[in-house]
């Protein structure tokens, strides 16, 4: 069984720097609500892998806040604090509570990518801003989020096929 | 299912600014170290499991499958035709599949193999040199970008294998 294609925008094969970080990045994204697509609440929360407490709802959850914290905390320097983990509980972004919403849970993702993307605007690759620790560019940042949700969408195709049995890349 | 200590982490991070270059292979390197270390201290027959039970992949399979990878995407800038290593035409899944062809060793040596040598042949290549597989062309930045997310999508994978195989985790 295979997922239907979804409507992914692709990135240009022949673009400058900037066209094809971008690609890649809302790529990354597309695919992501496409692995989540056409399920139930239940199975966007379902864990269905015995060795690991992931779900698809989690990984939502967690890239909204990845996206908020870097783009917009960080490199943007707005008041943008965590949605969906605190201190005390620094794994509720990924690890959702039962009563998790799916519906509210991505429509906060839509408005941080929309929120991220209005943060970027305007910026240089070469512009720099200072972490906790460290000094890294916004070329750097493009870089680590394109392979942070490629990661985590290898991990959701294992939670999709086991779910459904849907497979795709 | 017993839990493991991760094996030593000799990573190099990607440089945190620099020129699109040197960022671009840091975070390709990254990942190439990424799944070596994911199969690191295990045995062949753990590199062989099918940890997560409704996929077919192994830590093996991933290794064998991104050694024709990186021929299919990096060779046709060196001009050479990727002929495959461990898949036919007839069995174009064999690189992921037929894992009994060749010793694990001697797949984890190829692969270090072709890494050393399409880095250091890729190394003068401008970024927006072109090349046209099947009426498209495609740039090698479009290449480095796709190889970055190919190898992280595939570690992905290897998280989740590898979890399943000894408890390991880690980014």
């Amino acid at each position: 069984m295979t997922a239907p294609p979804g409507d992914r925008r692709f990135p240009p094969e022949t673009g400058d720097e900037r066209a094809t970080l971008q690609g890649y990045l809302d790529y990354h994204r597309d695919t992501l609500m496409w692995k989540c697509a056409g399920l139930t609440a239940d199975q966007l929360r379902a864990r269905p892998l015995p060795t690991t407490n992931l779900s698809l709802l989690g990984l939502v959850r967690h890239l909204a806040d990845v996206e908020r914290s870097w783009f917009r905390r960080r490199l943007a320097g707005e008041d943008a604090p965590p949605i969906f983990y605190t201190q005390a509980q620094p794994d509720l972004d990924i690890d959702p509570p039962p009563d998790a919403d799916p519906d509210a849970d991505f429509a906060v993702w839509r408005a941080e990518v929309a929120a991220c993307d209005a943060a970027v605007a305007g910026r240089d690759l070469d512009d720099t801003f200072v972490t906790r620790t460290d000094t890294v560019s916004l070329r750097w940042l493009y870089g680590h989020m394109i392979e942070e949700y490629a990661r985590h969408n290898g991990h959701a195709d294992l939670i999709r096929q086991a779910i459904d049995g849907a497979t795709g890349e | 299912m017993t839990t493991s200590t991760a094996p030593p982490d000799t990573r190099r991070e990607p440089p945190e600014t620099g020129d699109e270059r040197a960022i671009l292979l840091g975070f390709l390197d990254w990942h190439r170290e990424t799944l070596r270390w994911k199969c690191a201290g295990l045995t062949d027959e753990q590199l062989r499991t099918h940890s997560v039970a409704s996929s077919a992949l192994t830590l093996l399979g991933l290794v064998r499958h991104l050694t024709e990878v990186e021929r299919w995407w990096f060779l046709p800038f060196l001009d050479e035709e990727p002929e495959p290593v461990y898949f036919t035409d007839d069995k174009p899944n064999d690189d992921l599949d037929a894992l009994d062809t060749v010793p694990a060793a001697e797949v984890f040596d190829r692969l270090a193999a072709e890494v050393g040598r399409i880095r250091a042949a890729v190394a003068p290549i401008g970024l927006d040199t072109e090349f046209v597989r099947s009426g498209k062309a495609y740039s090698l930045r479009w290449v480095y970008l796709h190889m970055i997310e190919e190898y992280a999508r595939h570690n992905g994978h290897a998280d989740l294998i590898r979890e399943g195989i000894d408890g390991v985790t880690g980014e």
